[in-house]
């Protein structure tokens, strides 16, 4: 469960008026901003979150590490109404990166999200000057995930490389940090968020790794629709209902198993056919081995009870009798007359003496 | 220096609060935990490396007030070894921008370290009254010996004394009025 304060970096510039996502770029964004702020918080409690916009008048913090969505809610509505001028990602991480250092709690792990919809300009198109500002945030234990959106998604260069995927690149360490397009289509910005490697590691850190509890791989195909997960619903998308199919499914398999078990080692029910019935044949082979035990605790009385007939004749009288009378109550009922006989025999012999 | 140096030589690794230590700049798999853990000098294969470049800075956070007269850095590699250090107290949000340029009096004690000092160990006495009252100490670990990428550390100690608390109330009684 990663314990983390998290400062996300918010594009208000001009580029995001258009209406390329629904409904607009910027409230596309604003939706993303909530399920992150959610899912962060629901991770962990001692999570924090901070805002800030990096376009209008400069870069500006709008809430700092905050466990309180209304704020959140609040600076976005606030800063809907200062939409205009250009991004300036250098100088909005570097406000960011201290904004994170004065967290309170310093247990805490930094991470800044940063969300792009305008072509890189200026300082942010220098490679060089980014991947040096992506040492410096490695160097300081920071990690970064950048959503790119509209114009911030960029072609890449003739090597293949853009300068955000060079910048997370460089400012990856333990596979922390990562860079996530999101193109204009049908699909909701924060839709293509939740199934991203960005917020894997959030939702599914409560579900054990066998259970689809991994993120990560799964992720990476998101967002695309159909029908080609497990059951029909992509794990990632609600890890609790896919951990509850998967064990459902395992509970059924190992019954299943069970049974299977359980008619090859009696014959005679997998000759009596359906499955049914060898679930039936379970259950009287039980009695069986019951009876057994009984019989042999049986036989055990009997031959206790004869050991003691035989040591009888030393024995006082009167404890004799007793000891007749608890065998004859002990005996079953094949030998049952014979101890009576005996019985009358010795009390005979009793009296006998007494007589002397 | 007091001339009483070796009477109160105790190692402080046994008050590390191990939860609260980390490292700037360290390697994912050779970190500050890793070398004090044992919370005795690390005998252990594990070393601390730097990642990025060769800067490292090591904060280490104590259960309680400590005054810190000497410490011991050990590298087995010559090359990568610490040179230039800086050593700070009391400071839990320190970055590398915070130290890079500071000096003499910010940083409690700049030290520039020998070859023979890191290859042994060798304890270095610090200035013994600038570290009264260190609640963590931050150790910043600005170039190596051979002026590589990578700096690496094998141990770390730190000699010194608790400061004296009250440990029986037993001598106090009520005053009488």
């Amino acid at each position: 469960m990663p314990l983390e304060a998290t400062m996300m970096i918010i594009d208000n510039s001009e580029y995001m008026r258009n209406g390329d996502y629904q409904p607009t770029r910027f409230d596309a964004q604003a939706d993303a901003v909530n399920v992150i702020f959610q899912t962060k918080i629901d991770s962990n409690p001692e999570n924090t979150v901070g805002i800030m916009s990096m376009a209008n008048k400069g870069p500006e913090v709008l809430v700092t590490h905050s466990k309180d969505l209304g704020q959140v809610l609040q600076a976005i509505h606030a800063t809907s109404s200062k939409v205009g001028g250009q991004i300036e990602i250098p100088t909005a991480i570097a406000i960011a990166q201290l904004a994170l250092k004065h967290r309170e709690n310093k247990n805490l792990r930094q991470r800044i999200i940063v969300f792009v919809g305008s072509p890189l300009e200026g300082a942010a198109a220098d490679e060089k000057g980014m991947v040096k500002l992506a040492k410096k945030l490695k160097k300081n234990n920071i990690a970064v995930d950048i959503v790119c959106f509209g114009d911030g998604v960029e072609e890449p260069g003739a090597d293949g490389k853009s300068v955000l995927k060079s910048f997370i690149e460089s400012v990856n360490s333990g596979d922390n940090s990562h860079l996530l397009a999101v193109p204009p289509g049908p699909n909701l910005l924060s839709d293509a968020l939740i199934s991203s490697p960005i917020l894997s590691a959030d939702r599914t850190s409560s579900i054990p790794a066998e259970l689809g509890g991994s993120g990560g791989d799964a992720g990476a195909s998101g967002s695309g629709g159909g029908n080609q997960f497990e059951f029909g619903v992509d794990p990632s998308l609600d890890p609790e209902l896919a951990m509850a199919l998967r064990m459902s499914m395992e509970e059924a398999q190992a019954r299943e198993a069970r049974e299977q078990a359980g008619s090859s080692s009696t014959p005679q029910a997998a000759a009596s056919g359906t499955s049914s019935g060898s679930v039936a044949t379970v259950a009287p082979a039980a009695p069986v081995n019951l009876i057994d035990a009984e019989d042999e605790e049986l036989k055990r009385a009997l031959a206790l009870s004869k050991e003691e007939d035989v040591d009888m004749d030393a024995q006082p009288a009167s404890e004799a009798r007793t000891a007749a009378a608890g065998d004859a109550a002990m005996d079953e009922d094949d030998d049952e007359e014979a101890q009576i006989a005996r019985a009358i025999e010795m009390s005979m012999k009793q009296n006998e003496e007494s007589s002397k | 220096m007091s001339t009483d140096e070796s009477n109160a030589e105790v190692s402080l690794l046994q008050h590390l609060d191990l939860r609260q230590i980390n490292c700037l700049n360290e390697a994912e798999h050779h970190t500050l935990k890793g070398i004090v853990e044992s919370k005795n000098q690390n005998a252990t294969g594990a070393y601390l490396l730097s990642d990025a470049d060769e800067q490292l800075l090591l904060n280490i956070p104590f259960n309680q007030s400590v005054k810190v007269r000497a410490i011991s850095i050990r590298s087995s590699s010559p090359e990568q070894a610490p040179k230039s250090i800086k050593i700070l107290i009391n400071r839990p949000a320190l970055g590398f921008e915070d130290v890079e340029d500071a000096d003499e009096p910010t940083v409690a004690q700049s030290l520039e370290l020998s070859p023979e000092d890191v290859q042994e160990g060798k304890v270095l006495a610090l200035r013994y009254v600038r570290f009264q009252a260190v609640n963590s100490l931050h150790i910043f670990v600005a170039s190596n010996q051979g002026g590589g990428d990578e700096t690496r550390i094998d141990a770390v100690d730190i000699f010194g004394t608790t400061v004296e608390t009250t440990k029986s109330l037993s001598g106090l009684s009520k005053q009488e009025e």
